[in-house]
């Protein structure tokens, strides 16, 4: 629904034809491993043949400049393709590539650096993932401690990476790392882009709360990396970071997702599953959601619009992010609600897209638990809400 | 975050910003409201001087032909300068009423011009449905009559006219009566929010010309009014919020305790990053709401809704967080930020309540796109 800038026919065209290529182009496997997405990463195979063949159609990375594979779409037409991605259930490739790295290969990187990366990035043979966090260093990022001390012409590397997600699936790793501890936090990190397969690397997947394993700390013991693989200069990996969190931030659509959340709820109330029939407050609180939703989604077309203007949203990305996830949570409570027991059962075999047997769980609340416990996570990581208020207070109110 | 508004709308609200902003004293405010003065005859004339009145009327009856985004430009002003004088009724009247009436021509001029200030009447005392009234539009060999009472009309005491929501032998009706007419008594009250209520009683023998709308255009015109008002009770609700959060950061930077100034605990800043994300999030489906109505867009009925239920949840909270974060100060009636609180309060319950928009919200499907 988009009441403040009624979407030209032409529009309407690449909407179709972008359906008909998902129609197409999505198996009953893919298409079950979208359904079965119980936080932003679906099942890793099944994301990295997506992005395989969204790279064939030239799809790979819509958002990079077209030099570098991208499509040439505007804003609009980038809402458009997330929107029937998720509307025909596709599966989420690993992200860290395209959406983190790629945008900063692309401002911050040498002509061999592109060259060297950029191809394995689109085409999904690389998979790359983000190490940023480490287990004293959370929120107050730029106390990070891993170092690389210069030898000749490669960096050593020592410490340990957390919250690493998808390490485990990964080929490359691109880091914050201490080169500079005299100087003030910031000033003294660099960026780093090593190969996984370097000696002293290892990696140490854990379980998350819902039992299924995306996370990993990495530990790094005198790991070699050529100074060719500096992105940036030499302590200015702060910069190249702050960068890369803004598209982190502002590069998400909440309200594609949150509708989809909103149609499920809908489905759910009108089954005979429906554990939550009997409490009068259940659709006035699905309701208050669902206009909550409205607004966030009027206030993602206002950002567009002024980016569309050539305004940079800067710390109004933070308020979407806030209210996104925070909009997120409470979709997966309700939802939690009209499951009630049935979501309880734990059936780990699920959620891979090759499984078509019975399941415990009707079959609408086969990923319900799940998400409901995933969901906590999303106003921690990215920059917690506490974090996200603080920038607000910061930028916006000049407190 | 700028609201992406035409050349014309930041015109017009930046000269209507000046002139409140020169003109529209909140300390000669509340003077004028403490003398029982509830709205003043020299700003009514200024706002019909600068085209206010004439803006929501259709071009082709002498107005300015402008839509809901442009009104909701003005109601949010009303909100941002606590105005007393009843725009937002009388814009929601001559736009969703009066332009049924036979002598539409003649009426909306009066309007345009400052002379007619029409207030809409709808609720009634007692158990009686809000839409369903129990004052009544009768007709006796040819002469008609109007007969019951209306009652909590907000800015009542300052209407010079009234369009009175009656039953009749083909269901709902509109008319218009003239406050001072024969056989209509008013009794005017103090308000909260200083606008002046009054309740009414008629026994008024009626001209054919004063009968505005009957039956289904009548119907059309209240569902018309309403989610006008809603949308303009949005905007004004969203003008005192946004009002309320300046005035509390501003405060915040300047109040020290501790030895420091309050803006600099982070309890507190987070408080005030919450109300600003919530404040962006309703100026959003408020304008949402007027482009909505603006376009005929086929959910413009649940956007009305929507902005409704968004703009009285925020601003209530927001309203009451100001006099928390202020402190005792906020508590005085002397200081500006307990009026918005007010203000946002009776608005909260003007047209229909917040949880009678969610239960109307639930009732309309969204249409298919």
């Amino acid at each position: 629904m988009n009441a403040s800038n009624p979407i030209p026919t032409d529009y309407e065209t690449f909407r179709e034809g972008v359906r008909a290529f998902l129609k197409d182009a999505l198996s009953p496997e893919l298409v079950r491993a979208g359904e079965r997405t119980t936080s932003v990463f679906s099942d890793f195979e099944a994301g990295r043949k997506w992005q395989s063949i969204l790279h064939a159609k030239g799809w790979g990375a819509p958002e990079w400049p077209i030099e570098h594979g991208g499509t040439g779409w505007d804003i609009q037409q980038r809402y458009i393709f997330l929107e029937e991605c998720k509307l025909a259930n596709a599966p989420n490739p690993v992200m860290m590539g395209i959406q983190m790295l790629g945008p900063m290969l692309i401002h911050f990187g040498t002509e061999a650096q592109k060259q060297q990366f950029l191809p394995g990035i689109i085409s999904g043979d690389d998979v790359w993932c983000q190490g940023y966090s480490e287990p004293g260093s959370g929120s107050d990022l730029a106390s990070l401690k891993t170092t690389a001390e210069r030898d000749g012409d490669e960096y050593v590397v020592n410490g340990t990476k957390i919250w690493t997600s998808m390490a485990h699936h990964s080929n490359w790793i691109f880091c914050l790392v201490r080169t500079d501890k005299e100087v003030k936090p910031q000033a003294g990190i660099s960026f780093l882009l090593i190969d996984m397969a370097t000696p002293g690397i290892t990696v140490a997947p854990f379980p998350s709360l819902d039992g299924e394993v995306e996370q990993c700390q990495v530990f790094f013991e005198n790991v070699r990396v050529p100074v060719t693989n500096l992105l940036g200069e030499e302590n200015q990996g702060w910069t190249v970071a702050k960068y890369l969190l803004e598209f982190e931030r502002g590069g998400q659509h909440f309200t594609i997702e949150l509708k989809k959340q909103l149609s499920k709820l809908h489905r759910l109330m009108t089954s005979e599953t429906n554990r939550a029939k009997d409490d009068p407050t259940y659709a006035y609180r699905v309701a208050e959601t669902e206009i909550d939703v409205m607004a966030l989604e009027q206030t993602e077309l206002r950002i567009k619009g002024s980016l569309s203007a050539g305004d940079n949203p800067g710390a109004l990305s933070s308020l979407v992010k806030v209210s996104g996830t925070e909009l997120g949570q409470r979709c997966a409570e309700l939802l939690i609600e009209a499951a009630g027991q049935s979501a309880i059962p734990w059936q780990s075999e699920v959620l891979s897209p090759e499984y078509t047997g019975e399941t415990a769980a009707p079959a609408e609340c086969v990923t319900t638990m799940a998400e409901y416990i995933n969901s906590r996570a999303t106003t921690i990581y990215g920059g917690t809400a506490e974090i996200q208020r603080g920038i607000i207070a910061k930028h916006v109110l000049g407190l | 975050m700028a609201a992406q508004m035409t050349e014309d709308q930041t015109l017009l609200k930046d000269a209507a910003e000046r002139y409140l902003r020169d003109s529209y004293d909140f300390n000669e405010r509340r003077e004028r409201i403490a003398a029982g003065h509830y709205s003043d005859p020299t700003q009514w004339q200024a706002f019909a001087d600068m085209g206010w009145l004439a803006l929501p009327i259709d071009e082709d009856l002498g107005g300015l032909g402008l839509g809901a985004r442009e009104m909701a430009i003005l109601a949010e002003l009303c909100g941002q300068f606590l105005v007393t004088e009843p725009l937002i009724e009388a814009m929601a009247v001559s736009h969703a009423i009066l332009g049924n009436s036979a002598q539409k021509e003649s009426l909306l001029v009066q309007v345009a011009e400052g002379t007619l200030i029409p207030v809409a009447a709808i609720d009634e005392a007692g158990e009686a449905a809000r839409l369903s009234p129990t004052t009544q539009l009768t007709e006796d060999s040819g002469q008609w009559r109007l007969t019951g009472s209306k009652q909590w009309i907000s800015a009542g005491a300052s209407a010079t006219h009234l369009a009175v929501l009656a039953n009749s032998a083909t269901g709902l009706a509109w008319v218009l009566v003239s406050v001072d007419a024969e056989g209509v008594s008013r009794e005017i009250y103090p308000t909260h929010d200083g606008r002046g209520g009054a309740s009414f009683k008629f026994d008024v023998t009626l001209d054919n010309a004063q009968i505005i709308a009957t039956g289904e255009i009548a119907q059309d015109a209240l569902t018309a009014y309403r989610e006008l008002a809603m949308v303009l009770s949005s905007a004004e609700t969203l003008g005192a919020t946004q009002a309320a959060l300046d005035t509390t950061v501003d405060y915040t930077k300047q109040r020290i305790q501790f030895g420091q100034p309050l803006a600099s605990f982070q309890a507190l800043q987070h408080r005030m990053s919450n109300m600003l994300i919530q404040t962006e999030l309703t100026r959003s489906l408020v304008y949402a709401a007027c482009d909505a109505a603006d376009d005929g867009h086929a959910d413009r009925g649940r956007f009305a809704r929507a902005a409704k239920v968004k703009a009285a949840t925020v601003g209530r909270k927001v309203s009451q967080e100001a006099i928390q974060l202020h402190g005792g100060i906020a508590t005085t009636d002397e200081y500006i930020v307990g009026h918005f609180f007010k203000r946002i309060t009776a608005l909260e319950s003007w047209v229909c309540s917040k949880g009678e928009a969610l239960k109307e919200f639930m009732a309309l499907p969204a249409a298919q796109h």
